[in-house]
């Protein structure tokens, strides 16, 4: 099995707060879901009492959406569930800033159910890789994320936590899941971690079933100064006051000469 | 004399059509309706099946051909990168298109930027009906053995000066394309148009 990743169809619902179309301006913030609870059934999330998103299953991510900055109610409903405001399983007051972008998970088990919230990165040095790691595992222990054999990278990432950022050189790397003593929780071997990218790595579900939720924060590529020419033509409606005023000076010219024959006559 | 000034000021009136053709276009697909959007879920494999970073990114394409059968556009992509002044380069060919290859690949999370010309010297060009586009239409962009389909939601003529060009290039976390092309009233002191039509299309399949 190659692919480990299974496409789920899932009725995204962008309520009337939502920012909608391309106006990603200086007003709106970015704001992506995961759904890391173990034991939680699929939730439906609502945003300032209106549904923004619909039958969200454990380990989804529901990719960045834009919201205005601001504060916002964000409040979770089993599917299914009809909305009532304060009925919901899990509620806060979710504060975001312009040209930010956040992680917003709903983690631990469903009886103790909370948001882990982090700002993502959206920027990575020129041909680096940018990576970090959440701890969204409700009953593991303390953990490094390191070399096999070899140095960590993340020491003593804790429930519920998310560390900073660290680049590192683009390339292949031999990486494990383990506790402080170096015993091995979840091996990562050949982790490809690509130029230009940021990753979050979050472990999720309970720690005999503990696993791996990769996700891709920004890709970097080029942008140019300006945008494009992309006509050749021009109109002839520009080009009548030039011929207008040339023929008005030939004619003038033509006029003047006429005159001035007749004057020397 | 007087005749001959009122037939050239006639001439005025003829219609500059791009101009024309570009007035009043504009929409973004309401999306308060429900619509569907792929969410990837990791399925319930034990541990050291595959590693999941590496299934994280997706992968685009280096475009060979564009297909935007509404308004009957079929031709091969250029890759591009800017001119000596930095604006995003188009092919001398009225006829082809041309992909910002520095930028996102089509099918890769991020905008894939593809621009073509809206009329030559003599007359149309491939994006002569770009501004014709309605939401929900299909635009195919192939390459490296895969057929990536889109769908337009949103079409907007911005004025150049206007033009949040990071934004229109920039990263999105899913694959868009943008198509661009020339739009508004010809500046002649600047020697081009003084808007640029810009259509977004959301990834849909393969």
């Amino acid at each position: 099995m190659k692919k480990i990743f299974a496409l789920i169809s899932l009725a995204l619902l962008l309520a009337m707060t939502l920012v909608t179309g391309v106006s990603a301006d200086s007003h709106t913030a970015k704001v992506r879901i995961v759904h890391a609870s173990p034991d939680a059934p699929a939730v439906d999330v609502y945003v300032n009492g209106d549904a923004a998103l619909e039958n969200v299953p454990f380990k989804a991510d529901s990719g960045y959406l834009d919201l205005p900055a601001g504060t916002h109610d964000v409040e979770v409903f089993a599917t299914g569930t009809a909305y009532e405001e304060g009925a919901g399983v899990l509620r806060a007051d979710l504060a975001i800033e312009a040209g930010k972008a956040y992680t917003v998970a709903a983690a631990n088990t469903v009886d103790a159910l909370e948001f882990v919230v982090a700002e993502d990165s959206m920027e990575v040095t020129e041909g680096k890789t940018k990576i970090r790691v959440g701890h969204l595992s409700p009953d593991a222990p303390a953990v490094d994320v390191g070399l096999i054999g070899g140095d960590a990278v993340f020491s003593g990432a804790e429930f519920p936590g998310i560390t900073d950022y660290t680049e590192l050189d683009a390339g292949t790397y031999d990486l494990e899941i383990r506790l402080p003593d170096g015993t091995q929780v979840l091996p990562l071997e050949g982790t490809e971690l690509a130029a230009d990218t940021v990753y979050s790595v979050f472990a999720v579900n309970t720690v005999d079933a503990i696993e791996v939720l990769a996700l891709v924060d920004y890709e970097a590529a080029g942008s140019p100064d300006g945008m494009p020419t992309t006509g050749l033509g021009t109109p002839s409606q520009e080009q009548t006051p030039w011929l207008l005023i040339g023929a008005t000076l030939a004619l003038f010219a033509a006029g003047g000469l006429v005159w001035r024959r007749r004057f020397q006559e | 004399m007087l005749g001959l000034l009122g037939v050239l000021a006639g001439c005025q009136e003829a219609e500059d059509e791009v101009s024309v053709r570009s007035e009043n276009v504009g929409f973004a697909a309401e999306q308060t309706e429900k619509v569907e959007v792929e969410v990837n879920v990791k399925a319930a494999v034990p541990a050291p099946a595959g590693n999941p970073i590496n299934a994280s990114a997706r992968t685009g394409i280096k475009p060979e051909s564009l297909k935007i059968p509404a308004i009957g556009v079929n031709t091969s992509v250029q890759h591009l990168g800017t001119t000596e002044n930095g604006e995003m380069a188009v092919p001398d060919d009225i006829d082809e298109v041309s992909w910002f290859s520095p930028g996102y690949q089509p099918g890769q999370n991020g905008r894939a930027v593809i621009a073509g010309h809206v009329d030559g010297i003599d007359g149309p060009a491939v994006f002569w009906d770009l501004s014709e586009l309605q939401p929900g239409d299909e635009i195919t962009v192939e390459g490296e053995g895969r057929q990536l389909i889109y769908k337009v939601h949103t079409m907007e003529s911005v004025p150049l000066d206007e033009a949040d060009v990071p934004n229109i290039f920039g990263y999105s976390s899913s694959p868009e394309l943008v198509l661009i092309t020339c739009s508004g009233t010809y500046d002649f002191s600047r020697g081009t148009r003084e808007e640029r039509l810009v259509v977004y299309a959301s990834y849909v399949g393969e």
